[in-house]
């Protein structure tokens, strides 16, 4: 419990300094909605793009766009690489940097166990990434509401922000946990920032070319990015294959740190 | 009872066997120093005893416990200072105090804390980051004595802090282990061992090359230092004397024989000599003797 607190103490700016960024970040975007719909959005043509441009960047269907939720969920998805990259910072981060910082002398000094270590700051980052993640989908559907089109159904946006809120959750826990993995691994959190920004990239690009050739499609499994695409999710709803892919993935990324972690020399 | 035992422990880092067959006891109430020269393995050991690498080989106890299967339960009775103090600079020292107290279950007694403050002259209100070192040091070592720890283990506590700490700081150490608490100190400073240890070990490349019993080491041995251009070495060995250290103008003995024939050789040899010392052999003396020796058969 200590160490919980500790941990969301240290944190507590860097959680704020996210929050205020995305949340004027997607309140600046939704606001340029009801203009963009009035300059006739949904009238470009965009069959002059080659189709697997558009599918590489979730933009296979332009009339939807003219919609506060098509539109959002364009926009949205280079949000959700903002928050899959903020959530893999936090698991990169959270055991090397106390190392690399020295305060893993003051640490491990005190009666607590490795174990301990990893579930604390565990417990604390998920509470955090959560915090962040409701204020965030919170601010997007109040401006939702506010930008949306009239006629626009408010209980279907709702509907839908409950599903991104929860695909969009676990996206964001499982690259945490690929960062906690990574984390204890690591002997410095150096590498932290750029190490999460690969794996958000590379893993998108994967279900980039999922998307792209069929033969690569099971690619898209490894994308958690994929799981919560505010543009498919609007569309498909919950695709639980990938959710479960990325449960999987999380638990065992989560294990794995704990045993590793366990038997790791410290660096003090 | 041993509060810290180790038996034949080694640490390997790839081929390189940082710490190597590595066997002491440190008794309960004990004042143990821990000394050798930079790179000896000193911190290696203690990151083993307090679990933050593992022991290649050998096992390690900490009050009759084996670690690091005790390892909780025995943090909760150690208290330590880092030799570099990093402990979360974002922190106000009070919070610092108040986090460590949290971490052992314990309330903060205040009249304690202000006791320990007033003697190191640490102020709670400043952000830890902001303070120099030798107030982080202060800092850590108020963290470790407030949680009341049965053994303290000080892994170079003086470094930053200047004479008057120190010298408050070591008699707090003395009074605590006149009241029960084992202190294990690592320290390069031989003065500070030779004052307040009761043992010293002596490590070298990993290896211990010795443990003195500090209580009889300065009263048997003097040390004889002569200078001058033609050195009596052979009169002084006839006396018993044994030739430590030699160069063209000094050389040192040991004598553990009877004073008056020393000093009537002395006074013999003296009006051929620029310099004649006697001095109780010193830690330092010992340390460098060891140190020699071990490398002659090496």
């Amino acid at each position: 419990m200590t160490l919980f607190r500790l941990e969301c103490r240290t944190h507590l700016k860097t959680l704020l300094i996210w929050i205020v960024v995305v949340a004027l970040l997607t309140f600046g975007l939704l606001s340029l909605f009801p203009s963009m719909k009035s300059m006739g959005l949904q009238q470009i043509d965009l069959n002059a793009m080659p189709k697997d441009m558009l599918k590489a960047f979730n933009l296979s269907d332009m009339a939807a766009l003219a919609t506060v939720k098509g539109y959002f969920g364009y926009e949205y998805q280079y949000v959700m690489l903002a928050t899959g990259i903020f959530a893999a910072t936090l698991g990169t981060n959270a055991l090397s940097r106390e190392e690399t910082e020295g305060t893993i002398s003051y640490l491990y000094a005190q009666p607590i166990s490795r174990l301990s270590i990893v579930t604390a700051k565990m417990i604390a980052n998920v509470l955090l990434y959560t915090l962040y993640w409701l204020v965030s989908m919170a601010v997007a559907f109040l401006a939702c509401l506010i930008f949306k089109e009239s006629g626009a159904s408010v209980s279907g946006l709702f509907r839908s922000f409950t599903q991104l809120t929860f695909t969009g959750w676990i996206m964001g826990l499982t690259f945490m946990s690929v960062g906690f993995l990574l984390s204890s691994l690591m002997k410095s959190n150096k590498p932290a920032t750029s190490l999460s920004l690969a794996i958000v990239f590379l893993t998108f690009i994967l279900g980039v070319v999922g998307k792209l050739n069929d033969k690569f499609q099971s690619l898209i499994y490894f994308s958690p990015v994929d799981t919560a695409l505010p543009s498919a999710v609007f569309k498909n709803g919950i695709e639980w294959k990938y959710v479960v892919t990325d449960l999987i993935v999380l638990v065992v990324a989560a294990l794995l740190t704990c045993v590793i972690y366990r038997r790791k020399d410290l660096k003090v | 009872m041993a509060v810290i035992e180790l038996d034949h422990v080694s640490k390997y880092f790839g081929k390189f066997a940082a710490v190597k067959d590595l066997s002491m006891n440190v008794e309960k109430g004990e004042f143990y120093g821990f000394i050798g020269p930079n790179g000896a393995g000193k911190s290696t050991t203690i990151n083993m005893i307090l679990h933050f690498i593992k022991n290649s080989e050998g096992r390690i106890r900490l009050f009759g416990e084996n670690m690091p299967s005790a390892n909780v339960d025995v943090k909760k009775r150690i208290g330590y200072v880092p030799s570099d103090v990093r402990f979360y600079p974002q922190l106000h020292v009070e919070d610092l105090i108040r986090y460590t107290l949290d971490f052992h279950r314990m309330h903060a007694d205040r009249k304690e804390l202000t006791y320990y403050c007033d003697l190191f002259d640490v102020d709670l209100r400043k952000k830890f980051g902001d303070l120099s070192l030798g107030n982080k040091k202060k800092v850590a070592v108020i963290c470790a004595m407030i949680m009341r720890p049965d053994l303290l283990i000080l892994d170079e506590p003086t470094n930053g802090l200047d004479p008057l700490m120190h010298a408050r700081l070591f008699q707090l150490m003395k009074e605590k282990q006149q009241q029960g608490v084992t202190v294990f100190l690592s320290s390069h400073n031989l003065k500070e061992v030779q004052d307040y240890c009761s043992r010293v070990a002596f490590i070298k490349a990993g290896h211990l090359i010795g443990v003195e019993d500090l209580t009889t080491i300065n009263k048997n041995v003097k040390i004889i230092t002569l200078k001058g251009d033609r050195l009596p070495v052979e009169q002084m060995e006839t006396i018993g004397a044994e030739c430590i250290r030699r160069s063209d103008c000094e050389a040192r003995f040991t004598y553990e024989k009877g004073l008056p024939e020393l000093f009537r050789t002395l006074s013999e040899l003296a009006p051929k000599l620029d310099d004649v010392t006697v001095d109780n052999r010193d830690l330092e003396e010992q340390f460098m003797s060891m140190y020699e020796n071990q490398e002659a058969t090496r």
